[in-house]
């Protein structure tokens, strides 16, 4: 199903009505794409986000390509993580926020009229911070979101998906002998690789990752991110980290984000500086802010 | 604007940086020595400078030992790495070239007691002074680390190696005039190698420095192999004319 890649699933169809309408929408995005360019994910076009008067990032330009590993890296307050929100909608949840600018998946406008931002969730897995496993055994806690979106028609079918799942996690050999027992009596690390699982188990196209490691142990942080380098073929990543080395580590892209204050209202706004390949970020980076946050020289 | 947050490290950085430039200093006082001695024929000062290369091996050592440290505790990126990377290559340059200066004590030592002609004695003198501007310059380039002073090396290292092409040619013609015999000669003929030797490493520093500032590297790992000929070659050259 990922490997369709295809947006038009993601349309409420009760909305736009017949398939060819949806292809009508999706041919027309996709004539601007330049066929030598590396398939985008993601392209966000003069992305603002704004909470109530709040303009919390400003014109943002960032591309995102398929089954690459983005690291979103900069200072507290850049936006990076309303920016990653983005990506699966999940500032609708944030009553006061309202996105400016178009945020392209797969060319198709995320944000437009016709999408249905639960089929969005669904393509597009979110990992958090802090593991959040449900209160149930670990079986339970990966085949919740098979059951509810009717992926598993028998039994049989969502044993195996379970399976599959946490054997992508690397999982599976730590945990195939207590299924039934409760998720939460499982460590950390183990529980945030459950998050994954969990998050794979409905077969999205991307996954967003926010902070996963921060609440990890250097070895769990070190499995997770040897995950993710193994997953990437299969998913899109989109990581949001602190760690500047752990950007350096497991990304292939890196975009920096910095704070722009202005001097009269003292506003801070979020402003993507640079967005490069992590070797060219970390080596020699383009922009002199860049280079500032990377060495430390700038608070 | 730019708030220091890793000031120690920072420091740290600034102090290898002046240590190398001390030693490269020193290597740059080395040359002019290394050619009154060989000029001279002065056996005490080539004890003496060959006995004070133990003093630039340690020093540099304990330089690279700095740089691993930092690479190992602080994780350095973009112009720190940078620093740090081009800091290592720079100090086998200028160890490098404080053996070259060895080596030409040590060639002054073999061919003691041979008279030069004046013509020799004019182009040993006057590749000493030119490998002795472009270390100097090389050395300040990188303390100051300026990518234009830099770029200029290679030009003042072409006059270098016109000199050393220059110089077999007389070694030749002192030869077939009987002036110098066979022995100084093949001696001769590696004491300007070591001088265009010297002149390369000033370049190589100069092409680090340009990789600190901008992230610059040459196209050709070793500038020289393209356009600067080997003293065998240009000793062929000599024999075909």
């Amino acid at each position: 199903m990922t490997e369709s890649g295809k947006p038009m699933n993601i349309v409420n169809e009760n909305v736009v009505g017949s398939d060819s309408g949806l292809q009508t929408i999706a041919s027309s995005e996709r004539t601007e794409v330049d066929t030598d360019t590396p398939p985008f994910v993601f392209e966000t076009i003069d992305l603002n986000v704004y909470y109530g008067d709040f303009r919390a990032v400003r014109d943002v330009n960032l591309t995102v390509a398929k089954n690459e590993i983005t690291a979103l890296i900069g200072p507290s307050g850049c936006g990076k993580s309303t920016v990653l929100r983005c990506f699966d909608r999940m500032n609708d949840l944030i009553e006061t926020a309202r996105v400016d600018g178009r945020v392209l998946y797969h060319g198709l406008d995320l944000y437009g009229p016709d999408v249905d931002a639960v089929e969005v969730r669904r393509r597009v897995g979110m990992v958090f911070q802090k593991p959040n496993p449900f209160p149930k055994s670990i079986f339970d806690n990966i085949a919740y979101g098979p059951r509810i979106s009717g992926m598993a028609k028998k039994k049989a079918d969502l044993a195996v998906i379970v399976e599959r799942s946490l054997r992508k996690a690397a999982l599976w050999d730590e945990v195939k002998d207590r299924l039934s027992s409760s998720a939460l009596g499982m460590s950390g690390g183990q529980q945030q690789r459950l998050c994954i699982a969990r998050a794979i188990a409905v077969d999205p196209d991307v996954l967003l990752m926010d902070e996963p490691c921060s609440s990890l142990d250097p070895i769990a942080t070190t499995r997770i991110e040897e995950l993710m380098k193994e997953i990437k073929d299969e998913y899109t990543i989109v990581i949001v980290t602190h760690n500047m080395q752990q950007a350096a580590r497991v990304s292939d892209r890196t975009a920096f984000f910095s704070v722009e204050v202005n001097e009269q209202s003292d506003a801070r706004t979020g402003i993507l500086v640079e967005a490069d390949a992590t070797e060219k970020i970390f080596s020699t980076p383009a922009d002199d802010r860049t280079e500032r946050y990377v060495t430390g020289r700038f608070g | 604007m730019a708030e220091e947050l890793r000031s120690a490290f920072h420091q740290e950085l600034i102090g290898i940086q002046e240590g190398i430039a001390s030693i490269a200093a020193g290597v740059t006082e080395l040359i002019p020595r290394a050619t009154e001695i060989i000029l001279n024929g002065d056996l005490e000062g080539a004890e003496y400078l060959i006995l004070g290369d133990a003093e630039f091996d340690r020093r540099s050592i304990e330089l690279e030992e700095r740089c691993f440290q930092i690479i190992a505790l602080q994780a350095p990126v973009a112009s720190d790495l940078r620093a740090i990377v081009s800091a290592i290559k720079i100090i086998a340059d200028i160890e490098r070239s404080a053996d070259l200066c060895v080596n030409i004590c040590k060639a002054a030592r073999r061919i003691y007691g041979h008279e030069l002609d004046p013509s020799l004695r004019g182009l040993i003198q006057s590749m000493g002074d030119q490998a002795r501007v472009l270390f100097s310059e090389a050395t300040e380039a990188y303390l100051h680390v300026d990518a234009v002073r830099s770029a200029a090396l290679r030009d003042m290292d072409a006059y270098l190696d016109d000199l050393h092409r220059q110089f077999i040619q007389a070694i030749f013609q002192s030869h077939s005039g009987d002036t110098v015999d066979l022995q100084v000669a093949v001696q001769l003929a590696v004491v300007a190698r070591f001088y265009e030797r010297i002149g390369d490493h000033a370049v190589n520093i100069g092409d680090r420095t340009r990789y600190i500032v901008n992230g610059w590297v040459p196209e050709h790992p070793y500038p020289e192999s393209d356009n600067e000929p080997s003293t065998p070659q240009l000793i062929a050259e000599q024999e075909e004319v």
